[in-house]
Order: structure tokens, then sequence, then C-alpha cells
């Protein structure tokens, strides 16, 4: 074809004319793609795993987010109770499974949020991931290096969200410590970190049977107790450093920018000889690069201390304690002499007091009422943030603030850690 | 008689109904994809006129508030909603631009009623102060001028069809020539 550049131009002309508002639309439909809102109401989520953790999860879900279509666990007492919670803020009861792999093939479900034992969280959350579900799964990620490994590679083959729930991350005071203090460099070096969480009580509980007949191997457990009291047991659990530890070292890592390299741990079973088999007493130095270590310790025989983090840095000392409050002290200044932080302090007998299979009890009955008591924060809020987010990661793709990555990181510092306090030796985590 | 507009007149008639264009394909279209989510996370409710509505004021505020409890509303929003698109679409791209004109021109007028600025002073829900002149009737003027000069012809798809195609306005270089 043969065009003259007078006749070129003016079918460039014409082309353009025709085409007038199209280059317009096409780039305020990219401004609208990039800005603009991301289609959907709210996610339809499916709880598994309504025990205490659970059904704080459970209460903190904004309706405005998230739509509860079903929930799911194995104890029909735990159910009642979920129900109750969802009775007394004022919403509807919904569907009740016991076998979560039922629930996810029966219900039009878009995530889960899962808060069983800590041996089924990578069966559970790896299972859903492949059926196209995306996963806010309770701390600790899984109970072994293979198992956390295994979640990670299933968010990534599968394209789903998977977030652990460490709510410190989504907590307003830790984000403020990190991002006014820690990440200004106000603290100097920190060479050492202290993470207590000390309790004077027994961690064994008691339930009540659901019923007369109620069998509890069908669900691979040899005895109710087992069920109950699985925390307390190797084949479940990781003790002190999967519910308690976890959650401070995440921070710690996030704090200090790097994962911990090697454990050094002991402890035992010193006060409840019950037959339990994880330590009631846990003393843990994980190694972090450049010098730096982190003093994990949990006792079941004196909660003077409660629970806290503690950052000694050469210019300042941060203390984040009990979730709610926040201490800063310049190095070298007279005792005492704390820069204020706005968080003032609670009252003595604080959410640690009591010895709680982990912080579910302590959210749900004392977090609001400290908080505001203290003037400080709301540790409930941690949790409904974090729901909140985690749907809002589904719809709008927004970051993660605990995806797999990090979670790995820590819970393989906890894993080491427990590994440490087993076999008495110091436990290298490569990389 | 054709008019005889130079290119920059021309253009600048193109912009303003692609401006306006936009301004109706966005409303509708962020009403139509409602319950959503903003970029930053927050989640956006189901779209409904009925807060608007009972917000009315001026002297036709009566039937607009009675339209806030109509049973059947949520069709009305829809209408709505895809009416603006539609709209939009039209003016942003030129095609059947006269009748996108008159549709939006219509649309402005409805929206100007349930709101008619009479008190003069500034009133919850409003950007600014108006008296009796406020956007809604200045962008209606604007797609007057739209409509007046048959912006179709100028540019868009309606160059396409052949009404528009047959009558084609001239820039003044080549009326002259």
């Amino acid at each position: 074809m043969n065009l003259t550049p007078e006749q070129q131009e003016l079918g460039r002309r014409n082309f353009l004319r025709v085409l007038s508002g199209t280059p317009a639309l096409a780039a305020l439909g990219v401004a609208a793609a990039v800005k603009g809102p991301v289609r959907g109401g709210p996610v339809r989520l499916g709880f598994i795993g309504l025990g205490g953790q659970g059904r704080v999860l459970l209460e903190q879900t904004d309706p405005r987010y998230a739509e509860v279509v079903a929930l799911c666990d194995i104890n029909p007492l735990q159910l009642q109770k979920a129900d109750a919670s969802l009775v007394k803020a004022s919403r509807q009861a919904v569907k009740h499974y016991a076998d979560w792999k039922e629930m996810i093939e029966k219900e039009r479900l878009e995530g889960v949020v899962i808060a069983s034992p800590l041996f089924t969280h990578t069966d559970v959350a790896v299972g859903c991931m492949e059926a196209g579900l995306h996963v806010l799964c309770e701390k600790m990620m899984g109970i072994d290096d293979a198992s956390c490994r295994r979640m990670a590679d299933a968010a990534r083959r599968t394209g789903r969200v998977l977030e652990i729930g460490h709510q410190r991350y989504y907590n307003p005071i830790y984000q403020a410590s990190y991002e006014g203090i820690v990440k200004a460099g106000l603290l100097g070096e920190v060479y050492h970190a202290r993470l207590v969480w000390h309790r004077n009580g027994n961690w064994r509980r008691k339930a009540e049977l659901p019923s007369a007949d109620y069998d509890a191997a069908r669900w691979g457990y040899p005895s109710f107790d087992h069920l109950i009291n699985w925390r307390l047991y190797k084949q479940y659990s990781r003790g002190h450093m999967a519910e308690l530890a976890s959650h401070m070292v995440a921070i710690t890592d996030w704090f200090f920018g790097a994962a911990a390299t090697a454990a050094v741990g002991c402890g035992g079973v010193f006060r409840f000889k019950d037959g339990r088999e994880v330590p009631d007493h846990s003393y843990v130095t994980l190694e972090y690069p450049g010098g730096r270590n982190a003093l994990f310790t949990s006792i079941e025989s004196n909660a003077f201390d409660n629970y806290y983090e503690a950052y000694y840095g050469t210019n300042g000392t941060l203390i984040l304690r009990g979730e709610v409050e926040a201490y800063l002290f310049e190095e070298g200044a007279a005792l005492g002499a704390a820069k204020p932080t706005g968080v003032a302090v609670a009252p003595r007998n604080g959410p640690a007091g009591s010895a709680s299979e982990s912080r579910s009890a302590d959210a749900a009955g004392a977090g609001k009422g400290v908080g505001a008591a203290s003037g400080g924060g709301d540790r409930l809020a941690a949790y409904r943030l974090e729901v909140s987010g985690f749907c809002a990661a589904i719809r709008t793709g927004a970051a993660l603030k605990c995806g797999p990555e990090r979670a790995l990181a820590s819970a393989r510092a906890c894993i080491a850690g427990f590994d440490a306090i087993e076999t008495k030796t110091r436990v290298e985590i490569k990389a | 008689m054709d008019l005889i507009l130079n290119r920059s007149q021309q253009t600048a008639l193109v912009v303003l109904r692609t401006l306006i264009g936009w301004h109706f394909l966005y409303e509708g279209f962020a009403k139509i994809l409602w319950p959503a989510w903003s970029r930053d996370g927050s989640p956006l409710a189901r779209f409904s006129s009925a807060s608007y509505l009972r917000a009315s004021s001026g002297p036709f505020a009566d039937l607009f508030r009675g339209l806030a409890d109509l049973s059947f509303l949520p069709w009305l929003d829809q209408l709505m909603a895809w009416s603006l698109l539609l709209v939009g679409l039209g003016l942003m791209l030129g095609l059947f631009t006269q009748l996108a004109c008159a549709a939006a021109v219509a649309l402005l007028a409805l929206f100007y009623l349930s709101w008619l600025p009479t008190r003069g002073v500034y009133e919850p829900g409003a950007e600014g102060n108006y008296l009796l002149v406020n956007k809604n009737l200045i962008e209606a003027a604007a797609v007057g001028v739209v409509f007046f000069f048959r912006t179709g012809r100028i540019a868009g798809l309606d160059l396409l069809r052949g009404r528009e195609r047959a009558r084609p306005m001239r820039p003044v270089a080549e009326a002259t020539r």
C-alpha cells in the first residue's frame, strides 16, 4: 500500500478523531485500577478451632470486613460457646461442622481462620490453600521446620494469602515503638533483649466431656485429656516456645531486622510432675547476627514479672509490657527518669497473672479493662486489626504484616529453642 | 449553516466533553462496583441513594424524601448507576453524543432539583456555599454547550455513524481554503 505523507497524516488524524476520549478513558481506567475501589463485599470466612483463641478471633471479626459463614470444631461444647459469642454480638448463629474438610467442601468460603492445636496447623492450612482458600492461621506456624516450610511452599504455589496470627504486629503500641523508637534509632545499638512470660499456676486444664459417649479417639487423641491438654504433650505441642515465646520472638525479629541463628536452652518439668511432657520452666537464649541475643524465660512458679519484652540499647531501654504499656528509659539518666510515652502503668494484677494456655483468656478477660484503666492500648484491637488486615489482603492485595516468611523465621527459632531444651545442646538454625 | 471553529476551539469542546464524560462514568462505575474495598483496605458499603434523598432540600424536598422509602429503591439505584455509566461512556467516546448529552442534562436536573440551593448558606453534604447556582447547574450548562456544538461531529465514534459523518465540521483553515 502506497500512501503519500499527506494521506498518512490525514489517516492518522482521522483515526485519532474517531478514537477521541478513548486514550483518556484508558488512562483514567488505569488510574481507577490502581487507585479506585476493588469489587467485593465482606470476605466469607469459616472458622476452624473455636477454643479460647478461636473465639477471641471470632468475636473480633468486624462484620464490615468479614462474614462468618460456618464454624468447625471437634468439640461441640466449643461450638456452643462460639454461638453464644455470635449471639452476644447480635449476629446470627451459623452452621456447625466437626470436619473441616466437609466444611470447606460444602460452604462457599473465601478464607478460613485456623485456631486448632499446633500439630494440625499444617495439614489444615495446606489443605485449605490447595482448595483455593486464603488462610489466617494462629501462631505458631507449624510444629516443626518441615511443617512450616510446607505451609510457606503451599502459599507460594497456590498464590493464596497466608497470614500467621502474631497479633503484636497489629498492636498500635508495637507499631509506634518500631516506627518512633526502634527504626528512629533512639535505642542506639541493641545487643540484648529480655523476653519474659512468667506465670504462677498449672497450665493443665479441666474440661467437661461434651457427652458421655464422646470419643476423642475418633480425632486421633488417645484420651479426652490429650484433646484438652494438647499443649502439654510433645506430639501436639512445642510448649512455652510455641504458645508464648513465638509472639515475642516474632517481634524481636522485627525490631532486630534479623532472624535468630542459634538457640541455647535449659529447662524441664520441675513443678507439675503430672505426666506432662513439655517444660513448665523454659530458659532459652537466641543468638542473632552481630553479637545480639534475646533471652526468653517462662516459669510457672512466680508471676511477679508478668510478661514483657525489653530491648536494651546503648542509648536507651524500651520495655513493652503486657501488650498495653510501653516505657522508654534514657540510658545514663537518673533511675526512673522515663521519657513519657503516653502510655501509663497498668495495675499490678495484669493480664498474665493467671496461667492461661496462651493469651486468649487474657485478651478476652482483661484486655480492654486493663487498657482502659491505664489509658493505654486496647489489646483486643490488635486481634480486630489482624482479622481485618487479613480480609483487606484478600480483597486488595494489601501487604501482610506477618506473612509466611516472617512467621517461618520466628517459628524456626522457637522450634530450635525447644529442641535446645530437649537436647541440652546449642542448636544452629541453618538458613 | 455549519459552524466553523478553529482547531483549538474544537479541541477545547472535545476535552470538555471528555472530562464531563469521565465524571459521569466514574460516578456510575463506583456505584456499580460497591460493595467494594478502597485500596487502603477499607470496606465500602453497597451504594444506596436513601441517605442522599432523605437529606434533600429545596422546594421539591418532600418529593425526593418520599423516594427514599420506596421498596424498589435498590432497583432505582442500579438504574441510576448504569445510566451514569452509559452517559459517561457516550460522552467520552463520542458515541450517540447528542443522546448522551440530553440524558446527562436530565440527570443533572434531577440532582439539582433534589438539592436546590435556596438558603444561600453552607449545608451539610455540600462542599461550598451556594445560592441557586451550584456545580450541578454549571455542569448541566457545560453539557448544554457540548450538546449545541454537536461535538460528535468533531471527534468520536459518531464519526463512524453515517448521520454525523455526512455533515462534518470543518476546521477554519479547511473551510476557508
